[in-house]
């Protein structure tokens, strides 16, 4: 099917977005693109899909610019249009059924299962996550997450927004978002605290030593 | 006459979630992450910090969802390369300007 061009869209201040290097859109883009792809890696996971996710997000932007109202920061507009984006992204693929999380699976139920089976003895995150071993495992973590409880721990224990800017962005109230990031964290902490876990890792870093 | 010394029953040594009931901790649990991002008020605070000295296991619980939330808030998140960003940038223009 032959595609048609496309207008530019009407912007704020009356001008159409174009390639030019001085258009609010190159500046839209320059401003915020480093932040989406942090954004979308931590979603996605890997480098593909994070561009992907990115390349969505702007494109809806740079459509929907002349409907931004400026009753919200730039970047927590940018943020839902990410957000929708991945769920819609995700819903086109198959798998990942979404389960909810209940709070009683979090209670540990021997004694191993109270700490986290991980080397942090004395050393900061910074120092920790230098660890390579560690990262996967955090990473793997975050990534086996239903998707709308990881969508709540990215945006506020790794992008570092309130709860208030995170139910903003998914349309949520405050305390659903408390609830999911409660759950979320408990579900990772689980996986850190897992007994296979310090043997597996373990097993690794010799691997690696080797 | 010699003090009286106050001897109750079951007290070895002592062992998790004992002196109080196991429930206590699935209470607290529900509110560490409130309480880790300092959302409660100072007397539910106050009654989680006597809980906590009480029960071993809930406080290396308590110290484990803490470390696990700061190596979140810490994990680095790889950039992307001025390539890749100008590449981006074509991409979004070109698809922008059809339907």
């Amino acid at each position: 099917m032959a595609s048609r061009k496309k207008s530019p869209p009407a912007t704020p201040d009356g001008q159409g977005l174009s390639p030019s290097s001085s258009h609010p859109f190159d500046q839209l883009y320059r401003d915020h693109v480093d932040v989406m792809y942090r954004f979308a890696y931590r979603l996605c996971g890997e480098a593909e899909a994070a561009k992907d996710l990115v390349q969505e997000t702007f494109l809806n932007a740079y459509r929907a610019y002349d409907r931004f109202r400026g009753d919200a920061r730039v970047s927590t507009w940018l943020y839902a249009i990410a957000s929708h984006a991945c769920q819609r992204m995700r819903r086109k693929r198959k798998g990942e059924p979404e389960r909810e999380l209940s709070l009683t699976e979090f209670v540990p139920t021997s004694e191993g299962e109270f700490a986290l089976q991980i080397p942090m003895e004395g050393l900061s995150p910074q120092e920790a996550l230098e660890n390579k071993e560690l990262r996967q495992i955090l990473d793997r973590a975050i990534a086996k997450l239903p998707r709308k409880y990881r969508m709540v721990l990215v945006l506020r224990d790794m992008e570092g927004l309130s709860a208030k800017e995170v139910g903003n962005i998914l349309g949520l109230t405050e305390r659903a978002i408390k609830s999911r990031l409660h759950r979320a964290r408990l579900f990772v902490r689980k996986e850190l605290s897992g007994k296979g876990l310090a043997e597996e890792f373990h097993r690794d870093v010799a691997t690696v030593d080797r | 006459m010699a003090d009286r010394v106050r001897t109750y029953p079951g007290t070895r040594k002592p062992t998790p979630h004992q002196g109080h009931r196991k429930r206590n901790c699935v209470k607290v649990l529900e509110r560490l992450s409130a309480y880790l991002d300092d959302e409660l008020s100072g007397e539910i605070c106050q009654e989680i910090r006597a809980h906590l000295g009480d029960c071993p296991n809930c406080e290396i619980f308590l110290d484990s969802l803490r470390q696990t939330v700061r190596l979140c808030q810490h994990r680095p998140s790889p950039a992307l390369s001025e390539k890749d960003r100008a590449a981006l940038r074509r991409q979004i223009l070109k698809a922008a300007a059809t339907v």
